[in-house]
């Protein structure tokens, strides 16, 4: 397996350990990522201009398809913004038109059969391998699945899972030993959207889904998109650790905590050891 | 005084007041403090490899670090040895001599370098960055080349000038006769390249005088003039029995003095400063890639200032496709650092104001700019921190215009425009009755919509509940929603439109309601 990895625009300065985790772990497991200079995806502009998020997706994905392979990303936004771009480009045709020309300009195909996968994907299309792969069952751990909105919603166009019962992040999470545990608002969002634009409505959300995650009984709240993390990580310490699915696939890969972007002496870690 | 002194004070004067001007103010103090300072120290050693070694040069590309390196290679020398040859060569090397070698080939074979290097440059930017060049880019790759170009006019006119010969002859052969002084003047023909109005014997033995009288008189400070390779090779290249004008060697010195003293005085403005900013800021950053150190003031002055107009950073920039899409140049970040360099001047209002505040908000700060920058300018600290500064002016981008009025502001000013569909053509969707037609307000959008389940008050804290947006556009009125807090104060989950029983693209709406709104902030003010 070999993909175009789209890490996105978050991970180099404001979440670097997300980076360092996913290439970790897909090393391990044999996944190939090539690396090229992507350009943004287009989801933070797309409040702003329907046009420049759509072709700025595109672009990312005719480039994708130029070397030959499917995408990958880990962050959920990523993803839901190339399948929306596509769709939206689908439904429109004048859209279509001005998006083939842009691209035509950069001497780059409209992007038509390549595929674009999130990390979970990735991962849940080879259980079996990721199961086996597995050297340090992290049975003590149990955890809160945060879904992630952009990747879920709307189903139709992003066809990640089923968007009312989705059973993906917990059928991966298991894989590593751990106990996925059901709680109340795992579909909800976190809340990072609304960063830097309604900081108070952001806040809330963001409790909330802690306090919620904390009262499952969960270790760790796992998240599998760049953003969520970045959201939870402003959380820290006031209820439940947001921890990257990648560093947890990590730890049960048996990757050494400082390779994952851990700290080694993050105080969840000790749950491991628990018996 | 004299052409040189009163050009060389003339241009001392605007590079110390230009200075002087570049460096006032401290606008990097207008900046917000980073919030957490890395107080990690810097690598001395790694920013010194940086700066001789052009090492971040080096990774934009092959070609620019040939040019810059061998621009600096030729010229360093030329500038200490040769221009200031009165104050360094001459202390430093007794018997110094600008026409002995090994001078002479020296000088010409730093000249042809730094041509070499600044061809290459011309070539690279005319290739890869010719849409981002302006004025100031050219003239400076210009100047150089007319310097370096002039000097070897200058002293390939020389070599030929017979005035020069007899001023020669005059201060240090006063008492030549009429023969000697053909036989001298016969050998300079013959053997230097000097181009005499009149015939001169070509008789060996006359020749032979002529040499010994050049031993004797001239060699101690002339070697030949073919080891100035390049310049010889130009002289020689005038037809035969061309005689140069009288007045071409002074007028060449003068233009090549004035061109450097031009130089001079231009080092303060615009990338002309980079030579001397951008190595100091690579000391400042001691080899570091990362961002946030360090982020104190002066070290952001130093940053501000070090642009070379390269034009790596946005060629290489995450949202370059959104700057095409949009056409605002102060998305990528070469335009956008001088735009902010002039609003922290307090000299940027109107529209290139709101392109700067526009361009600021699409950055996604991905980090690319800082780790591409040949001069390891911090970019993304600037960028962070400048966000802030704007919001903190009142200058928050679309969000913070559309958060200045209430809803009910904005539909009184909205109401009596024409507000157009979203994108050139756009799907349209809060336009077409197709897409509400199925609402039958249910209000399960509303019941599932997490913002709302926040408020204690919906009716207060968001305007408009999703499925009263969707009953006003049902009803055409877009102006009343354009400003309403629920449409700013979506968190995109699309929870709403995931649920809704009869397929209303309600999320979509919103998206929609909220590119328009951008677009009309966009389009306020201009015609």
């Amino acid at each position: 397996m070999r993909y175009a990895y789209f890490p996105g625009c978050k991970i180099a300065h404001h979440l670097p350990a997300h980076g360092l985790s996913v290439e970790a772990v897909c090393d391990r497991l044999g996944i190939g990522l090539e690396r090229t200079e992507f350009a943004c995806c287009g989801y933070p502009v797309r409040h702003e201009s329907q046009d420049a998020a759509v072709y700025s997706a595109l672009r990312g994905l005719a480039q994708a398809q130029s070397l030959g392979l499917d995408l990958m990303t880990p962050c959920k936004c990523c993803f839901g913004n190339f399948q929306h771009a596509r769709y939206q480009a689908a439904q429109d045709e004048n859209l279509m038109q001005r998006m083939k020309d842009l691209l035509a300009e950069e001497g780059l195909p409209f992007p038509e059969t390549v595929r674009v996968r999130h990390l979970l994907q990735v991962l849940d299309e080879s259980l079996d391998a990721v199961s086996q792969a597995v050297t340090r069952p992290l049975r003590n751990l149990r955890l809160a699945c945060h879904y992630g909105c952009h990747a879920l919603r709307p189903a139709a166009v992003t066809h990640f899972d089923d968007p009312l019962g989705p059973t993906i992040f917990e059928r991966v999470a298991a894989a590593t030993g751990a106990v996925p545990l059901p709680w109340e608002l795992r579909l909800e969002c976190c809340g990072y959207p609304l960063r830097g634009r309604d900081e108070s409505i952001s806040d809330l959300l963001m409790a909330k889904k802690l306090a919620s995650a904390a009262t499952s009984g969960a270790d760790v709240l796992a998240t599998a998109c760049t953003y969520c993390q970045l959201q939870f990580g402003q959380g820290e310490g006031r209820t439940i650790p947001a921890v990257l699915f990648s560093q947890i696939l990590g730890l049960a890969l048996g990757l050494p905590p400082e390779d994952l972007g851990l700290a080694p002496d993050a105080p969840w870690l000790g749950r491991l050891e628990k018996e | 005084m004299d052409f040189f002194s009163a050009g060389l004070g003339l241009a001392c004067l605007s590079f110390v007041l230009g200075f002087a001007w570049r460096v006032h103010g401290r606008p990097g103090s207008r900046l917000p403090a980073a919030s957490e300072q890395d107080r990690r120290k810097s690598g001395l050693a790694a920013g010194l490899v940086d700066i001789i070694l052009l090492r971040r040069t080096l990774r934009t590309g092959k070609l620019r670090w040939a040019g810059h390196t061998l621009l600096i290679l030729g010229f360093l020398p030329l500038l200490f040895l040769h221009a200031m040859d009165g104050i360094v060569t001459r202390p430093l090397f007794s018997g110094y001599e600008p026409t002995l070698e090994p001078w002479q080939s020296a000088r010409n074979a730093l000249g042809l370098a730094a041509l070499a290097g600044l061809g290459l440059l011309v070539w690279h930017r005319g290739r890869r960055l010719r849409a981002f060049s302006r004025v100031q880019d050219w003239a400076l790759l210009g100047l150089l080349a007319a310097v370096l170009l002039t000097g070897f006019v200058l002293e390939a006119a020389k070599m030929a000038s017979p005035a020069d010969f007899e001023r020669m002859v005059a201060d240090f052969f006063p008492e030549a006769d009429g023969d000697e002084f053909i036989a001298l003047q016969a050998h300079w023909a013959r053997e230097n390249g000097v181009r005499f109005e009149r015939f001169l014997p070509t008789a060996p033995e006359i020749l032979e005088q002529g040499r010994e009288l050049h031993e004797d008189r001239c060699a101690g400070c002339h070697a030949p003039t073919a080891t100035a390779f390049a310049s010889r090779t130009l002289a020689d290249a005038l037809p035969a029995g061309a005689v140069l004008p009288r007045t071409m060697a002074p007028i060449f010195w003068h233009l090549h003095v004035g061109l450097a003293f031009l130089v001079l005085a231009l080092l303060p403005w615009g990338k002309f400063l980079h030579p001397l900013a951008s190595p100091a800021n690579l000391l400042v950053r001691g080899g570091r890639w990362d961002s946030g150190f360090p982020a104190a003031p002066p070290a952001r002055n130093l940053a501000l200032e070090a642009c070379t107009r390269c034009g790596q950073c946005s060629l290489h920039c995450s949202v370059a496709p959104s700057r095409r899409v949009l056409g605002n140049v102060d998305i990528l970040p070469m335009d956008k650092l001088a735009d902010l360099r002039s609003w922290l001047d307090r000299s940027l209002d109107g529209a290139r104001l709101a392109d700067l505040v526009e361009g600021s908000h699409v950055c996604t700060e991905c980090l690319r700019c800082t780790q591409v920058c040949p001069a390891g300018i911090d970019l993304q600290d600037l960028w962070i921190s400048s966000k802030a500064a704007l919001s903190e002016a009142g200058r928050a981008g679309v969000d913070g215009e559309i958060r200045k009025r209430t809803a009910g502001e904005w539909a009184h000013e909205l109401a009596s425009r024409r507000l157009g569909k979203v994108g050139a053509s756009g799907s349209g969707l809060a336009d077409h009755a197709e897409s509400f037609w199925g609402c039958v307000q249910c209000t399960t959008c509303t019941g599932v919509c997490p913002v709302v389940a926040v408020s204690t008050d919906p009716q207060r804290d968001l305007d408009l509940t999703p499925q009263q947006i969707m009953n006003y556009l049902r009803m055409g009125l877009k102006a009343q929603t354009l400003g309403a807090r629920m449409v700013w104060s979506c968190t995109t989950c699309y929870k709403c439109q995931e649920h809704c029983p009869q397929g209303v693209p309600v999320a979509d709406i919103l998206y929609e309601l909220r590119q328009l709104g951008a677009r009309t902030l966009r389009h306020r003010g201009k015609p």
